[in-house]
């Protein structure tokens, strides 16, 4: 799949209002699709490390849009396996050096498309391969490296976490046998990523970002301490910083205070703020049209903000923001 | 005829073209000539294990075609690491060198991860600091909110100590170029609450200075939040009564008819009210004008607020 931006732009053409237009949901399915068949762009090594990365992106919005088999499943199990690496890690594509963030995207790829039943044929004991990689590369501190040089941030914590609960191999979730990860040194570094206002960022001291924020909850979510560790002040105050996320000129979210807006955070604030039970302190209607004005309504696609080109990346977190907001005809998403 | 296949000092070696693709279409992946043989040669020499002078040029030359692929900036490491020189004094020039060459390519990609994660490797080896603030400062010139050059200023100041050694008088320049610079905010308080073992603003000196830089910015700015997050953040972490706030907060939030000069004063005082014997329905009145006038875009919030100030609620909103 290749994820050069474009060729549409978001909010071009048809001169409807995105309320009278609505999801154009057959054009976004149309857009996905095609972005396989235009691997002839030449620019394309630009950005094929992040191809499985994409492949997941595409995949979940098609999924959201209820047509999870518009890109051929034993082709997406082909490519996937086709990146694994004898450590039980996945590059990015063949050819790749395994990393965190690419064997997350693996896991969950094979996760939503047949439950790992194809990687357990072919590769013996596979799940628990792919679980060990993730739990080699944590550290003393409980933080998790990217790859053997050990650049450690929250979202590759955050995915080692996701990807061993979709492996059923979390020490929770496996009581009776010697744990592969250290939970609590894991909870304990998101913790210390806490900032004076309220929110997380990618390291302890680093600013607050929404992105950050939704890995962390992610995180906390996943080992059960969301709600001992925040209690209802917390929630209050972050919830506070979340909302003020979101516009009022254009309705869409920034990241950081006074950031440009950008579709993606629709999902990282959005999600964010559902896991904390505040998604009402947003004006969702707003959000919605903000949304479907960064779409192509020709093309299919959906860009950053109104004007820009379309990417995956922002088709897929639009997409599934518009999902927890209860948009009609996107299926319901799971918030961590 | 690619570069490569034409060099005579690349002659020994046989390019290791890539089998990604196959009959697999989603794993086809369209290169430019050039990239694809520069790739088939740097699989050759990984293969190989090679580290030289010739291997680093060659990820040189990758890098610039694309910056963002990870395994060439970590061969690339390994390899600086390991043809460094024979002397001390031969490694710390190609070490300084390579800083040089990462200016460039910093300057050109500045969305780029890899390239700072590169950098604190190189100066971590270094073990030296110098003209690292200033180069930093110069990437801040083009965005003074790059996210990754904040991380690896952070790094840089716990790395080789540098909490009092000009960094509060960095996060004041750049706040006053631009006083809505959040990450410069959030810079001010790593340098003043980070360190380890440091009281921060619960030193009363340190709070009071603290309080006094945000009050002053507010006043230059009422509307602009980075301010006011940060006084309450040393309120809050320095055990201040918000009460002790409430005369300067009046100035932005005149409720008897004042003038409002911004809607995170009216917040605050709300706040400050709230926690006042009888101050609660006087509370009430300032998140009314929140809801209704000063941010309606978050009704529900500051209904919400009313509501837990035992203040009946208007009726849900939308
Ligand atoms: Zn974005």
């Amino acid at each position: 799949m290749s994820l050069v931006a474009g060729p549409g732009r978001g909010g071009t053409g048809s001169g409807q209002l995105p309320d009278e237009l609505g999801l154009v949901v057959q054009k976004h399915v149309a857009y996905i699709q095609s972005l396989d068949t235009r691997r002839d762009e030449l620019e394309s090594h630009l950005t094929e490390h992040l191809r499985i990365s994409g492949i997941y992106w595409g995949l979940t919005a098609l999924h959201l849009l209820g047509q999870p088999a518009a890109l051929p499943p034993e082709e997406v199990i082909e490519f996937v396996l086709s990146c694994l690496h004898d450590n039980g890690g996945f590059g990015a594509a063949p050819g790749h050096d395994a990393h965190m963030l690419y064997t997350v995207s693996a896991v969950q790829i094979l996760a939503m498309v047949d439950d790992f039943v194809e990687l357990e044929m072919r590769v013996p004991n596979g799940k628990m391969k792919i679980a060990r990689y993730i739990a080699d590369l944590q550290q003393p501190n409980g933080t998790f490296a990217g790859d053997e040089w050990g650049e450690t941030d929250t979202r590759f914590l955050y995915g080692a976490l996701n990807a061993l609960s979709l492996l059923n191999l979390l020490p929770p979730q496996r009581k009776d046998e010697p744990p592969l990860i250290n939970v609590t040194a894991a909870t304990d570094h998101v913790k210390a990523c806490q900032n004076f206002d309220g929110g997380f960022g990618v390291a302890p001291g680093a600013e607050s970002h929404a992105g950050q924020i939704f890995t962390c909850l992610g995180a906390l979510s996943i080992t059960g301490e969301l709600d001992s560790f925040l209690g209802e002040e917390g929630k209050d105050r972050l919830g506070a910083w979340l909302s003020e996320r979101q516009l009022d000129d254009s309705g869409g979210f920034n990241g950081r205070p006074m950031k440009l807006v950008d579709v993606c955070y629709a999902w990282w604030v959005g999600s964010s703020l559902a896991m904390i039970g505040k998604m009402d302190w947003i004006d969702k209607k707003k959000l919605t049209e903000f949304i479907l004005r960064c779409q192509d309504p020709e093309e299919g696609g959906i860009a950053d903000r109104p004007g820009d080109m379309v990417d995956v990346f922002h088709t897929h977190f639009a997409i599934a923001g518009l999902s927890l907001i209860g948009y009609p005809g996107v299926m319901l998403v799971d918030p961590a | 005829m690619g570069k490569y296949s034409q060099d005579p000092q690349w002659a020994d070696i046989t390019p290791l073209p890539t089998d990604e693709g196959g009959p697999n279409p989603l794993a086809a992946i369209a290169y430019s000539d050039e990239y694809a043989e520069t790739m088939s040669y740097l699989r050759a020499v990984m293969a190989a294990d090679e580290k030289s002078e010739r291997v680093l040029a060659l990820t040189e030359d990758l890098i610039d075609m694309n910056p963002a692929h990870y395994t060439v900036w970590l061969y690339r490491a390994e390899c600086l690491f390991a043809v460094g020189g024979a002397t001390e004094q031969e490694r710390q020039k190609s070490l300084r060198q390579e800083l040089e060459w990462l200016n460039d390519t910093a300057l050109d990609h500045q969305k780029n991860y890899q390239i700072w994660h590169h950098r604190m490797l190189v100066v971590d080896k270094l073990g030296s600091v110098e003209g690292e603030q200033e180069f930093v400062e110069q990437m801040f010139d083009k965005d003074a909110k790059n996210y990754h050059v904040w991380s690896y200023r952070q790094w840089m100041v716990r790395r080789f100590d540098l909490w009092e050694k000009g960094e509060l008088e960095f996060t004041e320049g750049l706040i006053g170029r631009d006083v809505r610079n959040n990450s410069a905010w959030n810079h001010r308080w790593f340098v003043v609450n980070g360190r380890e073992g440091s009281e921060g603003v619960k030193d009363k000196g340190v709070r009071t200075r603290e309080v006094e830089f945000a009050m002053q910015a507010i006043g230059r700015a009422p509307g602009n939040q980075c301010g006011w997050n940060y006084l309450r953040g040393v309120a809050r972490k320095g055990g201040m009564g918000l009460g002790e706030l409430k005369v300067f907060v009046g100035q932005f939030a005149g409720l008897e008819g004042g003038e409002v000069r911004s809607s995170h004063a009216l917040d605050l005082m709300a706040e400050i009210l709230a926690e006042e014997e009888g101050g609660r329905e006087e509370a009430g009145r300032a998140l009314d004008m929140l809801k209704e006038k000063y941010d309606p875009i978050r009704r529900n919030y500051w209904e919400y607020r009313k509501v837990m100030l035992g203040l009946p609620a208007a009726g849900a909103a939308a």
